[in-house]
């Protein structure tokens, strides 16, 4: 009897069970969880963790890792920041200059990870250091009063959707379009499998690994600019202060694999909404600040584990092939 | 082809031997005798000619307006100011403190991240004739200190906060707290004011009691705590930048800016902040450092105490304003960060 496409997708994605059971705790010990407001300040609040998270998978799925995107938030930030507090910038200005900022990065990064071939691991945390004492020295002091136009980025609302939720799917949306339905995505999985074979096979191997430093240091700065027209004041210390960790975490427990060569968008959106409600639930519960840790470190674990059975449940839950009819013996 | 057994043994010998050499040298060379400490007493504030200033907890915006007065003092009487980066650490700040020690720094000015933890460095440094200063807060083992109650600075917000409760209020509303459980400065402040609100308005509810020193974080706990409970009226923080974010996520959940059933009050003196209590808005308070007298203090303390200043003369204890809208001692405080 074969398994019912349902019970494949829930073995795919185990995530989606444990974040319905959650919700349902939630909502059923605080009483207030289901509602609009809560899950749009939810939806609010992850969309900068998933604009970066997207890219970040994109480039762990291809075998490498950025571990400086916490600092090229700040930089972002501070750069938007400069230009809409000082010079009355335009909205498009400050996102532009973000942009630019998180672009260098991202360049200094592929070029250090990809063309000298230098470790990823290594690269991107001298640079998670150093982009930080850059951004504090451009601003060491708190960036307030920014422009209206610049306030607008992360103010306003499409459709009844904060406009930092609509630039998250939009992010979703074209990345998972790109990784699963062009040759660019399949790249990125082949460079992931075997550099070696990918090579072999033509696959730009540097330069696709190298486009993705530069996507992911550019959503980096972008997401660091929206946090900033969204709470109108930078501070370039504390901005984006251990945001690697939470990537890294939601890509990880989305299920993309640290090897490289395997995971999905659809993983790494479970895994940032998987975050965004577990400290959401746990701050609506007014659980205790150390218990809190010990309860997202277990959930974690939890979800570390699901991600590991995943494939496994997904291996027992596929339908299996049909045995060869007997050849009929000629009389 | 693998190299043979007894070659990468030989070799592995040589380098530790050659290591274990270093170190017997260098340790042969270091100065340890208590004259040559004395060499570099300073015996007047001529004989200081750099400070060391170990702030950790570089990421506060509050480090970047200290060092900044700090650095136009120490320029102004001709001092050289080095500082570390301890990132926040505990045993990174203890290493570069050693530096300092070793460097033979002529004075250093020490912020303890764990107080109890540095009266080894202290009793170090001043057995090496060095002038230590004690940076918001007392050791044992010191020349003299830079005080500002962390407690008291809390202490003042919560009774203004009190106050402002029972006569807005009629004493019965919510309140959320975000506070710091994590380092000692944190837990100070957070029971300076803790205990004044809840001593001074009982019948006040407590719906909130979080983890929060930065903006992003205090915007995403107060929007979760008003899902709940809509109708908060106060938001007490430990940092202006936690508060700052509570008071964006009050804006951002319909709550005009100048309403007058609602309060909202940091501490440090943010900048932000600070204009907001300026602009009239519900963020009513603040319990600011004085920025200026602070970073005058880390240059003029270690000064008086080469000049013969006893610890008692030397130290100062920087009073922690509670600054409102109208006092000028806000404005003082916004053109400081100009």
């Amino acid at each position: 009897m074969s398994t019912p496409q349902s019970v494949r997708q829930l073995a795919r994605y185990p995530l989606i069970p444990v974040i319905i059971v959650m919700a349902i705790a939630f909502e059923a010990s605080t009483g207030s969880f289901v509602g609009q407001q809560n899950l749009l300040g939810i939806a609010t609040d992850s969309a900068t963790l998933a604009i970066v998270a997207v890219p970040t998978a994109m480039l762990v799925i291809s075998g490498y890792l950025d571990l400086s995107v916490g600092s090229t938030y700040a930089l972002g930030a501070v750069a938007a920041g400069w230009l809409a507090s000082e010079h009355n910038g335009s909205m498009l200005g400050c996102v532009l200059l973000a942009l630019l900022a998180g672009v260098a990065v991202g360049a200094v990064n592929g070029l250090l990870c990809c063309g000298l071939g230098l470790s990823p691991f290594i690269v991107t945390l001298g640079t998670l250091t150093a982009v930080r004492g850059i951004a504090q020295q451009l601003a060491p002091l708190p960036q307030t009063g920014f422009s209206e136009s610049f306030a607008w980025l992360g103010g306003s609302k499409v459709a009844g959707l904060p406009s930092p939720v609509i630039i998250a799917i939009l992010v979703v949306l074209v990345a998972g379009f790109v990784l699963v339905a062009t040759p660019l995505g399949r790249h990125i999985y082949a460079i992931g499998v075997s550099r070696e074979a990918a090579y072999l096979s033509g696959v730009r191997v540097r330069m696709v690994p190298f486009g993705l430093f530069l996507l992911t240091g550019a959503l980096a700065a972008l997401a660091g600019a929206i946090k900033a027209s969204v709470l109108g004041a930078v501070q370039s210390g504390t901005a984006g202060l251990g945001f690697e960790l939470a990537v890294l975490t939601a890509v990880l427990v989305g299920g993309v694999a640290l090897a490289g060569g395997s995971g999905s968008l659809v993983g790494v959106v479970l895994g940032v909404a998987f975050l965004g409600i577990l400290q959401n639930g746990l701050t609506l519960l007014g659980v205790p600040t150390f218990w809190q840790q010990v309860a997202q470190g277990v959930a974690l674990i939890v979800a570390a584990g699901l991600a590991y059975l995943s494939p496994r449940l997904e291996a027992m839950t596929a339908p299996r092939p049909e045995a060869p009819k007997p050849v009929p013996v000629p009389a | 082809m693998s190299q043979p057994a007894d070659l990468s043994r030989r070799r592995f010998l040589g380098w530790t031997g050659g290591a274990g050499a270093a170190v017997l040298l260098a340790a042969c060379s270091a100065p340890s005798s208590s004259s040559d400490a004395k060499d570099k007493v300073a015996k007047s504030s001529k004989d200081v000619d750099k400070i060391g200033f170990d702030y950790p907890f570089t990421f506060l915006p509050v480090y970047a307006g200290v060092t900044k007065f700090a650095k136009a003092r120490a320029k102004e009487v001709g001092v050289d100011l080095t500082q570390t980066s301890d990132n926040g650490r505990p045993d990174v700040q203890t290493s570069n403190l050693d530096t300092l020690i070793a460097q033979k720094v002529p004075a250093i000015v020490s912020f303890p991240m764990v107080f109890e933890a540095l009266e080894t460095q202290a009793a170090a440094a001043r057995s090496a004739g060095l002038i230590w200063v004690t940076y918001g807060g007392t050791l044992k083992n010191q020349s003299a200190s830079i005080t500002f109650s962390f407690e008291e600075g809390g202490r003042l917000l919560g009774e203004d906060a009190a106050t402002w409760a029972k006569e807005n209020l009629g004493g019965k509303g919510k309140i959320a707290f975000l506070v710091d459980d994590t380092i000692q400065l944190g837990r100070e402040r957070t029971k300076g004011m803790m205990d004044a609100f809840t001593k001074a308005a009982p019948d006040m509810e407590v719906v909130g009691r979080e983890q929060a020193i930065d903006p992003d974080t205090g915007l995403s706990k107060i929007k979760a705590i008003l899902a709940k409970h809509p109708d908060l009226n106060m938001v007490l923080g430990i940092t202006d930048g936690a508060a700052f974010g509570g008071y964006k996520a009050l804006v951002e959940a319909g709550r005009a800016e100048s309403d007058a059933k609602t309060y909202v009050g940091g501490q440090d003196g943010d900048l932000g902040s600070l204009e907001l209590i300026k602009k009239g808005t519900f963020y009513r308070a603040s319990a600011a450092l004085q920025l200026r007298d602070i970073g005058n203090a880390v240059i003029d303390v270690p000064l008086a105490v080469a000049d013969g200043k006893s610890d008692a003369d030397a130290s100062a204890d920087v009073p922690i304003a509670l600054v409102k809208q109208g006092d000028s001692l806000l404005d003082e405080i916004i053109s400081q960060y100009a």
